[in-house]
């Protein structure tokens, strides 16, 4: 008994140990969003800060809140985009019986893993020629396009768990495929589809490399607002720190609230958990 | 022939039903947004990477075949950026699945106790933080002279390193953040194939007497391997893709030493407008994508159907 107490002791201990090298990183800048300018690299390291000092938060908000507005927006948009596209064609990628159909599925999947940075020139190419440059919607459209691959292939594991027999039982009371999808299909595999997009979701948000050329001054996105405190001159530390708790609320949340699909989502269905 | 279709099994008539105008419907959106959005720039990056072309003159471009590619890989900065790649790649997924297994057991032996999942859902926190973010969290505790990583050093007599600076030290600094944002992820992956073994298995292990390199030998890597081998293929992809980190920390340097594919082909686009130089580079690393995208996909559906 002795030795299985030592051992759940030292699994415990164990834990703790890993909760502190994954955690303790993004602590330490969530404390330096609250400390002033003179104490972001003091030495020795203010270990405490003053929490009331909000000043940091404040001037990031105040000159950059049409940014944050815009990542908001530009994510939102793009995740209603990319479902609306992507579940039709992964309902009919496993309702529907036809010649092609694994060769389609394995087609977008395959789009799934290329590089972005090869499509990154002829997109600036395009959507600078129909000057939507520094546009919020080129980065919607194209935002919900590089998702589609991950949210069809991650929808297609959860339309087939819906039992076939409701799907013919709607079929032979005469509903089109088009009803079939929408008053049955949908409604059953409503946890999954909040699964997916909040994946898109977070992916958008966190994106940086394209919103770093198809944008130049009016529809930055959040990532590149971050990106732009690195200056050649110097960083502006106390706007990072900040800008980094507010831009991390989000993916912090999803990854609580989630944590139970995040295996399967990030494997795109392939590991069940 | 109307009696047999009645009696035709209810499965093949719910499929007849779909006539091409709903599969037209149904698919063609995303089939089309695809072709505009990938296929459509892919073909052009290969169009481009066989001229000389500056972005900021696109209509005077010159055809030069292959030079590109020739050039490419006669330019050391970008042969350095292949190999980093690679050491990179090679390193971290290493890391990962080392640091991943000893976490996922260390989890799995907790896995009935609250304090054990509140742990993991803690530590799994790295993975969705945005990746630019990451790397400034990591600049910060890694600033050469005042960060606190070098106070800690400092407080045991360790001399100071510069992480992201010294040359010989910033790859590995570059690993260390990468591997410290995904072994979570393999963790996770690999908790998945330890909760699918069989109890009884471990039970009759232990009658036997078996050390527990034989329970990881031929009970624990057997069961978990099928996924490891996915979460490694989806992270050599993400790690061809390395941008963000690299672009907040070193931009590529000290000299040669964080240079990584995507971000080389980034600068030769988008900063010295080179596009059809950068172009060439993008289609090297499509190609190395597509020869491992043709393994993956077959792995992809065959741990799908287990």
């Amino acid at each position: 008994m002795s030795r299985l107490v030592r051992r759940k002791a030292l699994a415990l201990l164990g834990g703790m140990v890993i909760m502190f090298i994954f955690t303790a990183p993004i602590i330490w800048m969530f404390l330096a969003s609250f400390k002033p300018i003179a104490q972001i690299f003091s030495i020795p390291p203010v270990w405490v800060p003053d929490f009331g000092h909000l000043g940091n938060y404040a001037k990031l908000l105040s000159e950059n809140w049409q940014f944050l507005l815009n990542s908001v927006i530009i994510t939102l948009s793009a995740t209603l985009l990319c479902m609306v596209i992507s579940l039709p064609a992964a309902f009919a990628l496993t309702q529907f019986r036809f010649r092609g159909r694994n060769f389609f599925a394995d087609w977008v999947l395959s789009t799934r893993m290329m590089p972005p940075i090869a499509a990154a020139v002829p997109l600036y190419i395009v959507v600078n020629s129909i000057g939507m440059i520094d546009t919020i919607w080129a980065l919607i459209v194209i935002y919900a396009g590089f998702n589609i691959p991950f949210a069809v292939w991650v929808a297609m594991s959860f339309f087939r768990k819906v039992p076939k027999e409701v799907l013919e039982a709607a079929e032979l009371e005469g509903c089109t495929s088009g009803q079939t999808f929408l008053k049955v299909a949908l409604p059953l595999s409503k946890s999954g589809i909040a699964t997916v997009a909040t994946f898109v979701f977070i992916f958008a948000w966190n994106e940086l490399l394209l919103a770093l050329f198809l944008t130049t001054r009016a529809a930055k996105t959040f990532p590149v607002v971050i990106s732009s405190f690195v200056t050649t001159s110097m960083t502006f530390w106390e706007m990072i720190a900040a800008a980094t708790v507010i831009q991390a609320i989000p993916t912090v949340i999803f990854t609580l609230l989630m944590q139970r699909h995040i295996v399967s989502g990030l494997t795109m269905g392939a590991v069940k958990n | 022939m109307h009696t047999t279709d009645e009696f035709a099994p209810p499965r093949r008539r719910f499929v007849s039903r779909h006539a091409l105008s709903d599969r037209l419907l149904f698919l063609a959106p995303a089939g089309l947004y695809l072709l505009a959005l990938t296929v459509f720039p892919f073909v052009y990056s290969v169009y481009l990477s066989l001229h000389r072309v500056k972005l900021t003159t696109l209509h005077r471009k010159r055809f030069t075949g292959l030079e590109n590619y020739y050039d490419l890989f006669t330019d050391n900065l970008f042969l350095d950026a292949l190999k980093n790649t690679a050491v990179l790649t090679v390193a971290s997924i290493t890391i990962e699945i080392i640091l991943g297994f000893i976490a996922a057991k260390v989890f799995f032996s907790l896995r009935s106790s609250a304090a054990g999942s509140f742990m993991r859902s803690m530590s799994i926190i790295p993975m969705m933080i945005t990746p630019i973010c990451i790397g400034l969290i990591f600049s910060y505790i890694f600033n050469p002279t005042l960060g606190v990583a070098n106070y800690v050093l400092g407080q045991a007599s360790i001399e100071p390193l510069g992480w992201f600076s010294d040359p010989d030290v910033a790859l590995t600094t570059i690993i260390l953040v990468n591997s410290w944002q995904w072994t979570p992820f393999m963790m996770l992956l690999m908790l998945a194939g330890l909760t699918s073994i069989d109890q009884e298995q471990y039970e009759a292990a232990e009658v036997d007497g078996a050390k527990w390199h034989h329970v990881a030998r031929w009970i624990e890597i057997p069961a978990i391997r099928g996924i490891v081998i996915v979460g490694v293929i989806l992270r050599i992809i993400d790690n061809l893709r390395l941008f963000d980190i690299v672009y907040v920390t070193t931009r590529g340097g000290p000299g040669s030493s964080t240079e990584v594919v995507t971000f080389f082909a980034y600068k030769q686009d988008f900063q010295y407008f080179q596009v059809g130089y950068g172009s060439a580079a993008a289609v090297v690393i499509l190609v190395i994508s597509i020869i491992i995208t043709t393994f993956a996909i077959r792995h992809l559906r065959r741990v799908e159907n287990e």
